[in-house]
């Protein structure tokens, strides 16, 4: 099990930042919970707390439904440069 | 009354002048029904994450605003019938701590507006804690 442990104690980022409120038009700040293929990341990977593991799946939601981020990557719908809208 | 916020998605299509006029016509509904606007935020024209209606940009704008909790049935049946949207996306502040963020919020749509364009881009800043740096591999 020890060569299993690849990944080093986890711990709520969210919570050390103090996040009350997330913003579902800031895509930046999303950045940290999604994956490279736009999807939701596991608490068990990121180690966000169940709190803030369920405001950021809502936050996701509500800007996957405003085309700010994709549903699905695929391969024909690879994106070229992801965030580019980032200002 | 409640607080409220909606992303509205203009289609790019159009001149800019039909745009503002759509946006003009967006807030009227708002008005109309008894809403009162506390601050507009032009986002732009973006690129879509994917097509709406096989467009792929799309000219974004998010309105706050406060407005009794049975009209919002009726703008949205008002914004489905504008053929011009793409999309829109409505959003309740209820709670004590979503009131707060939303009065942040508008503070911050009505900043960015009275400051100019150019400034505005530097004044912004994005709030990334240095600690969501992705460290997966150890």
């Amino acid at each position: 099990m020890a060569e299993r442990r690849k990944y080093k104690k986890r711990y709520c980022k969210y919570c050390e930042a103090k996040v009350d409120f997330m913003d579902y038009k800031d895509v930046g700040a999303l950045r940290f919970s999604l994956s490279e293929r736009y999807k939701i990341m596991p608490r068990r990977l990121t180690g966000n707390c169940k709190r803030h593991q369920d405001m950021i799946a809502t936050v996701i939601k509500r800007a996957r439904a405003a085309a700010l981020v994709p549903y699905t990557v695929t391969r024909t719908t690879v994106v070229t440069a992801p965030f580019e809208n980032l200002r | 009354m409640r607080n409220y916020e909606n992303l509205v998605i203009v289609k790019p299509t159009l001149t800019a002048e039909e745009i503002q006029a759509n946006i003009n016509a967006i807030e009227e509904v708002i008005t109309s029904n008894g809403g009162e606007i506390a601050a507009r935020d032009a986002m732009g024209m973006r690129k879509l994450a994917y097509p709406l209606a096989k467009n792929e940009r799309g000219y974004f704008h998010v309105i706050y605003y406060s407005v009794d909790p049975s009209a919002i049935s009726e703008i949205e049946r008002r914004f489905r019938i504008n053929e011009e949207l793409l999309r829109f996306v409505t959003i309740k502040y209820d709670t004590n701590r979503e009131v707060t963020a939303w009065n942040q919020l508008v503070q911050k749509a009505i900043k960015k507006a009275t400051q100019p364009a150019g400034e505005a881009k530097v004044e912004e800043e994005v709030v990334i804690p240095a600690a969501f740096e992705k460290d997966e591999e150890e």
